[in-house]
């Protein structure tokens, strides 16, 4: 089972998380290192998903699935959100050269937390593959690959996500646990 | 001025599609040319694209622009176009132009907005080769939306490209992978 950074577990840096997230449009928050040690990306097997206009990417079972169903992730999430989030579903997602994913407005769904682990080896912000937050009211919110790091968002109804474009320069692939869960 | 006045064959599949060869004679394409070179172009980018775009050139008044806005929209150009793809009466066009630099891209879309019959494209930079990028990629896609593309059309200078559009013309503009400035007038005959 991998193991939260000791550090995300501390009271004061889980108070500091809550206001932090509680701070934004959209609320966020991003953690470098989240996992210590860093868990080794087994390959899960992939199926190629493509529907043109919408997404071109492959998806598999999350690496990571246990631990985002687990107590302790899900206790975490409660105490640096201040929210109540329920599982909703995981899956390992990967981004190659020339795969992108669209916002379409008529996928919104309700509200709920998203978030990302990123299991990219290696990035050039060149290539793109950028995850990307937007809000009808607020600026939208750029997250550029960070391999190791944890991004928690909460989205309303009409907020949605997508990862930007891969250029066909790119020899790394963005790859992902990406983690739903439904709020009340 | 044209140098063109007729369609070739429309070639039907995936959905109905023509490439114009020597669209503008030397003369006005120089012109031309050399109008769009003295454009304002804001970078524009989201999900789907990234490109530079220049204003609505419907609203320029400039001889070289109204020309070409003749030649692309004048009513016996319009009638033609309508005949050669056998839709209805078409009223007007839209025109804007737009550069793709090193790494820009349009994604798969349909072009589907209410109003838009016919999409074209009139490609203004020589030499453009496969390798560079900038192709104009055209997918057949099934009703799972799962694709296959068809045909990578390479913008040939002075080549007018149009395109019915419905839910099927399904289409994008590849990466752009070399150093170059891809140049187009680009916009839809409206019904």
């Amino acid at each position: 089972m991998a193991e939260i950074n000791f550090y995300y577990l501390e009271k004061p840096t889980l108070s500091n998380l809550k206001r932090i997230f509680n701070s934004g449009d959209i609320p966020f928050i991003r953690l470098s290192k989240f996992l210590a040690p860093v868990p080794i990306g087994s390959k899960p097997k992939f199926n190629r998903k493509e529907k043109i206009g919408y997404y071109k990417r492959q998806e598999g079972s999350a690496i990571l699935d246990d631990f985002w169903k687990s107590s302790e992730f899900i206790q975490f999430l409660e105490a640096s959100t201040g929210l109540k989030p329920k599982f909703r579903e995981a899956n390992n997602i990967c981004y190659s050269a020339g795969d992108y994913s669209l916002l379409h407005t008529e996928e919104s769904e309700p509200q709920r937390l998203t978030v990302t682990y990123d299991f990219t080896k290696s990035w050039k912000q060149e290539w793109g593959g950028y995850d990307l937050y937007t809000s009808p009211e607020n600026d939208p919110l750029i997250c550029n690959r960070d391999p190791g790091s944890l991004m928690v968002v909460k989205l309303e109804e009409n907020d949605l996500s997508c990862t930007q474009y891969v250029s066909q320069k790119a020899v790394s692939v963005a790859q992902m646990d990406r983690i739903v869960y439904d709020l009340d | 001025m044209r140098n063109v006045d007729r369609l070739p064959k429309i070639k039907s599949r995936p959905f109905p599609h023509v490439v114009v060869k020597n669209f503008l004679d030397p003369p006005t394409l120089d012109l031309v040319i050399d109008a769009l070179a003295g454009l304002e172009y804001d970078f524009k980018e989201s999900d789907l694209f990234s490109y530079w775009a220049s204003i609505e050139l419907t609203d320029i008044n400039h001889p070289a622009i109204n020309i070409l806005r003749d030649d692309l929209g004048g009513e016996i150009w319009r009638k033609k176009v309508a005949e050669s793809f056998k839709v209805k009466k078409l009223s007007s066009i839209d025109m804007a132009a737009y550069v793709y630099g090193l790494g820009d891209f349009l994604l798969p879309h349909d072009d589907q907005v209410e109003g838009r019959i016919i999409a074209y494209s009139l490609h203004l930079t020589s030499e453009i080769t496969e390798e560079m990028g900038g192709a104009l990629n055209i997918f057949k896609a099934n009703d799972v939306g799962k694709s296959k593309l068809v045909d990578s059309i390479i913008p040939e200078y002075n080549s007018l490209i149009m395109f019915e559009v419905s839910d099927s013309s399904w289409h994008q503009v590849s990466e752009i992978m070399l150093d170059i400035q891809r140049l187009t007038v680009t916009g839809w005959y409206h019904g």
